[in-house]
């Protein structure tokens, strides 16, 4: 697992207004006040403060591609065909992490245990976001890492739960991303906790290593 | 070449950078997958005709083809070892090509990222970075290069490491760019912090290179401008790279690159050069772009400007006060010295944020506490503090060990607090301020003592100033504290303190600072005259104090003075903090919120703090509670169902009104079981859970949250519930409706499961669903009815239920 390349402590840049969409703000119909949008904009800070963001990425090559099956070096066989489909032109696939840790949870339950639930989900919200944002941010410096040898990303990535490529791999990348060493468990319907985690991966094409 | 040459190198006129390497070199025949260092250094003749060509097209610096020849980004390759000599042997191979050129053209040592994150974002820490810098860099300086370039720098730190790697090794100039994505660089920092990190810590240049197009790039250049006491560098890709039969293709033709010099030079660069994608071809069409052009003439902001690496703070007699936080001192503090002495750094971290949000814009950070590491400490705040909030900090010690150790890794430009006229400050502090490009507050007290008139404080500022501006600070640089003593012993010190801070602005040009509580010691009411203290001292003209943040009434002093002295242009800044407070209604003042004045209308608001007294006065008014239900709760509540369904509300308010008719709900109730013995009009009986193996239940307690509100009976079972458990407490509970939720692919089919068995016991309840993977085809194929939001499924229970009375 010496692949696993981590990135702690991040502050990745996220889009506030996908948070609101998230919550069902219509940017032409919805009406908020002052004291409204400070308090969410509070929570949303608050969000950004109790999150503890680390991601994490391998590099891995790809053994074939025989559509809808991905299949890797080690042997991983992945199966989606918009997944195939994403990888056609890639000899490379980055498997990727985000999490934001466990505090994070603590908070949104403990809210909602104390009936402060229009509180937890804008909470709740952010987190989900600004954690995804992770993974743009793992992309980027992937990016330009790979620009100087003539190499780029798949500008998409995919999750398991993504149309075909199901949920069921989740247990494929959390193996390949050693999760557990994130504080990352899975559980047996192949969901991460803590909640505010998510694996995807993407592909690399450009001038082929040796 | 001297720093004062290549300072010159940029009087009127525009310098000349190279362009892209990579590609070009892979058209020469570097096969993919190689390392290009070692490569070019074998095929050292199409290397030299590469720079040759740059040369040719007008390159006035050349960078040697080192990008990636430091040993930690070399040994994946294996080729650490090799560093030195690369390094040399390539610098060589440049200088050759100018030689070559018969034309004098300067070799600037490539360095850039090693590859791997720094701490706190990876595992390289800073004194490695700088030691595999440092490796490098003897290599370059071996092989005879004129000045460095750091370029495609994504960490602020990452690029203070190189130049400090170089300023140790030598005196060379060192020019420095970012990378940014978009409005950052991909760690976090703004081109401002950058840049005055960057030109503090001693780079003799700075822009921005790589990521961007040159469109991208002017808006940049733009941002630093202002606040440049050094040459802006701009260079950008060839537009944004595509793939082409596997390749990366950068499609920007020369001409259309070179059609944005002109504006990349009004927005202020200096020196203009290509990245990816650009060719011998682009330079040249810039060359010919730029002939005619000089460097705009800017005034530069005379602003005191300390960052961290996300935020820079400027202050100025005319900018808004700033506030410096002073919690973050243990002196007197024994909670904080306690978390010091435990090294609980969560407290420091809460400390930073509590400053912070209550409008700190720097942070003070002192490790004063007798008998602890202080070096080791203060190095633990210094990086909690960075890691929990943006603004930068001043640095609270008189240990020049801790000192420096804390500059050395601080990510940004702090405030050293403080460096007075005692001999040993100066000189052993002063040069540390040098070093490493800090500001510093200067404290007007010298090896006689505290000075207790002006005239000798202004003396002794006169003094330490002319030593600083000797090694070349100059007024922007330093904050010069009015020393503030109390009152209680001399009645006169507050009216010394206010003539040393007139005295700096109006005739010395300085910015100013105080420690502001140290003026009502042993004074009782200390509030009052903090305060009072506060205005007088910011109208004589002082820009920032040290001072408690979460001071309710001292912020409230710094606020109306902004507006008084018009810092705060037309008080917007008051207008927009105190706008929504009622002088009248104290209570609603702490909230910002406004007081409701009937049920109907603090449901509407989602006013839960005046709900429960609204409900309580509407009982004792004798009004009956189910009146009281019928005809200003359920309108409320409905009218809020009606407001989220057409998205003039989101979510948080439609759960807000939620949560406020729960809350009347639990005063109305008891009256209301008194008076029909129903409590609620119980609409229905729903069992709520979310499905075995599933544990997010967010979504599933919002909705049991508002069928309760609309009258109906809710039992919630919670998450990752067994169909067997669902089944049997529907069954006890005779319910009329199973709902049920799950997020994902995994889960969901725990669904059709609790339906068969539903069917199997022969209940006669109906289901619904919902969840973000689910949708109607799915509910439908076993007999379940989905529903995708809160609000929805408030209709649908009510639906279902109305057509299983009437039969359907």
């Amino acid at each position: 697992m010496n692949d696993i390349k981590i990135m702690k402590n991040l502050k990745p840049e996220y889009n506030k207004s996908l948070i609101y969409a998230r919550l069902g703000f219509d940017k032409k119909r919805t009406g908020l006040s002052g004291p409204m949008r400070d308090e969410a904009e509070k929570l949303i800070k608050k969000a950004e403060n109790t999150l503890n963001l680390t991601g994490a990425y391998r590099i891995m090559n790809l053994d074939r591609i025989d559509p809808p099956k991905v299949i890797l070096e080690d042997g991983t066989v992945l199966s989606g065909v918009r997944l195939a489909e994403l990888m056609k032109d890639c000899d490379q696939a980055i498997i990727m992490l985000a999490t934001g840790g466990s505090k994070i949870m603590e908070l949104i339950n403990r809210l909602q245990e104390e009936g402060r639930m229009s509180e937890a989900v804008i909470i709740d919200a952010a987190a989900s976001e600004i954690t995804d944002s992770v993974l743009d941010m793992v992309m980027l410096h992937v990016n330009q890492m790979l620009r100087s040898k003539g190499r780029v990303l798949t500008k998409m990535r995919f999750s398991p739960g993504y149309g075909d490529f199901d949920l069921e791999q989740q247990r494929e990348l959390y193996r390949l991303m050693n999760g557990e060493a994130f504080g990352i468990t899975l559980n047996e319907a192949c969901l991460l906790i803590p909640e505010k985690s998510v694996l995807a991966i993407a592909g690399i094409s450009g001038n082929r290593p040796k | 070449m001297t720093k004062k040459e290549f300072k010159k190198l940029f009087n009127n006129r525009i310098v000349l950078l190279d362009g892209g390497m990579g590609t070009l070199l892979q058209k020469a025949g570097m096969p993919d997958g190689v390392c290009p260092e070692k490569w070019s250094s074998i095929n050292s003749d199409l290397l030299t005709d590469i720079q040759k060509a740059y040369i040719q097209a007008g390159s006035q610096i050349i960078y040697t083809a080192t990008f990636g020849a430091n040993p930690i980004k070399l040994s994946e390759y294996g080729l650490s070892e090799e560093t030195f000599d690369l390094n040399k042997t390539l610098a060589e191979i440049a200088r050759k090509a100018s030689e070559v050129s018969m034309t004098k053209t300067l070799i600037a040592g490539d360095i850039s990222s090693c590859g791997s994150l720094l701490v706190p974002f990876g595992s390289i820490e800073f004194e490695e970075a700088v030691e595999n810098f440092k490796t490098q860099i003897k290599g370059l300086l071996a092989g005879g290069v004129d000045l460095f370039v750091i370029e495609t720098m994504m960490d602020l730190q990452e690029a203070r490491a190189a130049i400090i790697a170089v300023k140790e090794l030598c005196d060379l100039p060192v020019m420095v760019t970012m990378t940014y994505e978009g409005r950052r660089t991909l760690m976090g920092s703004d081109p401002v912090s950058a840049l005055v990190t960057l030109q503090s810590l001693g780079a003799d240049a700075v822009g921005c290179n790589c990521s961007a197009g040159p469109a991208e790039m002017v808006d940049i250049i733009r941002q630093m401008k202002p606040y440049a006491k050094v040459p802006l560098i701009a260079k950008p890709n060839a537009g944004k790279p595509r793939l082409e039969n596997g390749r990366t293709v950068f499609d920007m033709d020369p001409e259309s690159f070179a059609s944005y010099a002109e504006v990349l030079v009004e927005a202020g660069a200096n020196a203009l050069g290509g990245c990816c994608g650009t060719t011998p071809e682009h330079i040249r069409k810039v060359a010919e772009a730029v002939t005619c052009l000089k460097p705009v003439k800017h005034e530069r902001k005379p602003y005191s400007l300390a960052c961290s690496n996300r935020k820079t703070v400027m202050i100025h007699t005319t900018l808004p006060f700033a506030v410096i936080g002073e919690r973050l001192n243990p002196t007197g503090k024994k909670a904080l010295k306690e978390a010091l002495i435990s090294g609980d750094m969560d407290y420091v971290s809460d400390l930073a944020r509590e400053q912070v949000e209550a409008g700190a814009m720097l942070l003070d950070v002192n490790a004063g506490v007798p008998g602890i590491n202080e070096k080791e400490t203060l190095v633990n705040m210094v990086n909690t503090v960075c890691n929990a909030v943006d603004a930068p900090i001043l640095i609270d010690t008189s240990n020049a060990e801790a000192l420096e150790q804390v500059l050395r890794i601080y990510p940004g430009r702090a405030v050293i607090n403080s460096i007075s006229g005692e001999k040993a400050k100066i000189e052993k502090i002063l040069p540390l301020a040098k070093k490493y490009g800090a500001m510093f507050v200067l404290l007007p007290v010298d090896d006689s003592g505290v000075p207790e008139t002006a005239e000798e404080r202004i003396e002794i500022i006169k003094d330490v100033y002319e030593k600083a501006r000797k090694l070349g600070f100059t007024k922007e640089d330093i904050l010069v504290d009015g020393l503030v003593m109390t009152i209680a012993s001399n009645a006169e010190s507050a009216l010394e303190t206010l003539k040393v801070i007139t005295w700096c602005k109006n005739r010395f040009k300085a910015n100013t600072t105080i420690g502001l509580s140290n003026v009502s010691f042993g004074l009782p009411s200390r509030e009052q005259i903090n305060s009072a203290f506060l205005s007088m001292a910011v109208a004589c003209g002082l820009t920032s104090a040290i001072l408690n943040p979460n001071n309710r009434q001292m912020m409230q002093s710094v606020k109306a003075t902004d507006a008084l002295t018009a810092r705060d242009k037309n008080a917007l800044a008051y207008i927009g903090q105190y706008s929504d407070q009622d002088d009248s209604a104290q209570n609603s003042a702490k909230t910002g919120k406004k007081t409701s004045k009937t049920l109907y209308e603090a449901i509407i608001n989602g006013d839960a703090a005046s709900i429960e007294d609204l409900a309580r006065q509407a009982l004792i008014s004798g009004k009956p509670p189910r009146l009281i239900m019928d005809d200003e709760l359920i309108p409320a509540i409905q009218k809020v169902g009606e407001l989220y369904e057409s998205k003039k509300y989101f979510l948080p308010q439609l759960i807000r009104g939620a949560e406020a008719m729960e809350k009347a709900m639990a005063v109305i109730s008891p009256e209301l079981e008194k008076d029909s013995g129903n409590i609620s009009g119980n609409k229905g009986t729903i069992v709520i859970a979310t499905v075995k193996g599933d544990v997010h239940d967010i979504g599933k307690n919002i909705v049991a949250m508002l069928l309760r509100n609309y009258g109906f009976k809710v039992i919630d079972l919670g998450k990752d519930v067994e169909s067997s458990r669902i089944i049997e407490t529907a069954k006890a509970n005779n319910a009329d409706i199973i709902a049920l939720s799950a997020l994902m692919t995994t889960t969901m089919n725990q669904m059709p499961k609790v339906m068969s068995v539903m069917k199997e016991e022969g209940l006669a309840c109906e289901m619904m669903v919902g969840g973000a993977v689910l949708d109607s085809n799915f509910a439908g194929s076993f007999g379940a009815h989905y529903t995708n939001d809160a609000y929805k499924a408030v209709k649908l229970a009510e639906s279902l239920i109305n057509q299983s009375k009437n039969g359907g």
